[in-house]
């Protein structure tokens, strides 16, 4: 997204604001407080108390880097932080591909298009809790769960799925692609539109077959828009906290706690804020890192396409 | 055979039978995803109407016995769903209301009237849509226990859950890059004319902007009827709840299976109907800011 230069509106030069802006300012003083009070004093604040004892939610003093030290020393800390970055990792492999390819076919059919399209949205239109909610019924570990009802009709043992902490991230991830892959697949299907033509024809008359014209025209038209998904998707997942406390709640033993429920722990369920105030600011770093290079890589794929 | 002409195959390959197995197996991979996607919600809607000991048959079935129709009406008494339709609602309209009036005036001002600081104001709000927010929970909820300043306590009403859809940056920047369209000749003529600030935002801006109003508008309400982590951190009267945390709570309690899927079905009508109504709006309205969340 880009910032338009401002014009300038009429004939002012002088620096002094006219009657006319102390009117503008009016308008949008909601806004200014709101941002202020809802975002950047939140952001402020909860960076600086992360330096303080806290007792309840009252400060009380400066503890330098303390809070810190605890938190990291915290056995559950590497062990949480391992295991954000495996739904990052899982994510990466259930959940990335699987769009385009979603995208790319719907693109290729011609037949059923519309009602194809709405079916592959739909799961996008259900709000998270009631997906999450949703896939632990299909996941219950007895015969009442659709997946293992499917697997009985096979001869399958009743599987215990989410309490299995070898696979429970990667079963998290794939009840959020579910929710996830139609709306991205339908940013690469608008993202499709725009390749150009002629490039097909070119492509047909050195003789390329459908998996040689794929690779290099349709690919590299949407491997932009695929590497801002890629950084946005680690993000995203990064900072995941819903999923996990609605599906498992963390469990089984820790298997699928995230940095993010481990600060809503320290916060709101052990009321140590200042913890969970430690792991905010700790996260924030690491995003940030992506943060800026997500700003630099959209600046460069908005100028090429 | 149709027009080829949007994909990678052309009409002159769908001739070759290689190509046309290559889209025989396409068609059938989406099948089985269209499936995939459906499959979830028809068993949860199935399997609500059977019985808990039929869910446990062996072996099991997938469509129920017997249809008991009467259950829905049941479950819709029983679990008061009428009561959190309404509370949902009621939070869900009065985020509209916030977000329209806070972000479309704030897009105005930015986007006609530029008072001086607008280049400033901006770089602001595009920052703070990349700042992750990982710390703000603890802070935030700390602020509604006693507003600064003015120190009154928020929690257990919906207040701050509006107030923090009147933050929304991107919908400000949305609604200012669709103000920049409005030729800005009209707007001087009207102040020419002794038009006020917030009588051209009324008498100029908003005639010609009304399909973008309702757009964010029915985009803000679908967002904010799932809504789950606020309401379920700010209010604990299970009276006075929404949908989305009824739906957590409900996992933990002792309502049986059958009655969590209608409960579940119960929950997601209202944004399947804004769906099906509105599916041009959806499937499209991804492109008005270009990539977004």
């Amino acid at each position: 997204m880009k910032l338009q230069k401002s014009k300038k509106v009429g004939t002012r030069c002088s620096w002094i604001p006219t009657k006319r802006d102390f009117s503008a300012w009016i308008l949008i003083l909601p806004a200014i407080l709101c941002i202020y009070l809802f975002v950047l004093r939140p952001q402020i604040m909860g960076t600086y108390w992360s330096f303080f004892d806290m007792r309840g939610y009252k400060v009380e003093s400066f503890v330098g880097l303390e809070n810190y030290k605890t938190v990291i020393r915290d056995t559950q800390f590497f062990k949480t932080l391992w295991n954000t970055c495996q739904y990052v990792l899982w994510s990466l492999v259930i959940g990335f591909c699987l769009p385009i390819i979603v995208a790319v076919i719907l693109n290729e059919l011609v037949h059923m298009r519309n009602t194809i399209r709405f079916c592959v949205y739909f799961p996008a239109v259900l709000p998270g809790v009631a997906v999450a909610l949703l896939w632990y019924l299909m996941y219950y570990p007895d015969q009442g769960g659709l997946l293992n009802m499917i697997g009985s009709w096979f001869g399958m043992e009743p599987y215990v799925w989410l309490q299995d902490a070898r696979w429970t991230i990667a079963f998290i991830v794939i009840s959020m692609t579910w929710n996830g892959c139609g709306s991205t697949a339908i940013y690469y299907f608008a993202s499709l539109q725009g390749v150009n033509r002629e490039l097909y024809e070119a492509a047909i008359i050195d003789g390329a077959g459908f998996f040689r014209r794929f690779f290099t025209v349709t690919l590299p038209h949407i491997s932009g828009v695929a590497l801002l998904f890629l950084v946005r998707q680690i993000i995203g997942v990064f900072s995941i906290m819903e999923q996990p406390m609605q599906m498992t709640d963390g469990g089984p033993n820790g298997a699928s706690n995230t940095l993010g429920l481990l600060a809503y722990k320290y916060g709101f369920v052990n009321i140590q804020p200042q913890y969970a105030m430690a792991v905010g600011v700790i996260m924030f770093l690491i995003l940030m890192v992506f943060t800026i290079f997500y700003f630099r890589l959209n600046k460069i794929v908005e100028s090429k396409y | 055979m149709k027009n080829m002409d949007k994909g990678i195959l052309t009409n002159a390959d769908m001739k070759l039978t290689r190509y046309k197995l290559l889209y025989v197996v396409m068609f059938a991979i989406m099948l089985v995803y269209c499936a995939a996607s459906f499959l979830p919600v028809v068993w949860i809607m199935l399997s609500g109407f059977k019985d808990v000991k039929e869910m446990y048959a062996v072996p099991a079935t997938f469509l129920p016995k017997n249809f008991d129709l009467s259950k829905l009406t049941r479950v819709w008494n029983e679990m008061k769903f009428y009561k959190y339709y309404g509370n949902t609602f009621f939070m869900a309209l009065g985020c509209v209301a916030f977000d329209l009036v806070i972000s479309g005036l704030a897009g105005y001002v930015l986007s006609s009237l530029k008072p001086k600081g607008t280049r400033f104001m901006l770089a602001v709000i595009f920052w703070i849509m990349l700042l992750p927010g990982t710390m703000r929970t603890v802070p935030l909820y700390m602020e509604f226990k006693s507003m600064p300043l003015i120190g009154i306590n928020l929690l257990e009403t919906f207040w701050p859950i509006w107030l923090m859809a009147g933050a929304n940056a991107f919908n400000i920047i949305l609604f200012k890059n669709f103000f920049d369209g409005i030729s800005p000749s009209l707007i001087e003529a009207a102040w020419i004319d002794g038009c006020n600030n917030i009588g051209i935002f009324f008498k100029i801006i908003l005639p010609l902007s009304v399909p973008v109003f309702l757009v964010v508008a029915m985009f803000t309400f679908n967002g904010n009827l799932g809504t789950f982590f606020w309401p379920y951190l700010l209010i604990s009267d299970r009276e006075k709840t929404v949908i989305g945390v009824q739906l957590f709570r409900m996992k933990t309690s002792t309502y049986t299976m059958d009655y969590q899927m209608i409960a579940l079905i119960f929950s997601v009508v209202p944004q399947v109907l804004i769906f099906a109504i509105f599916q041009k709006q959806i499937m499209g309205g991804v492109n008005i800011g270009g990539v977004k969340g």
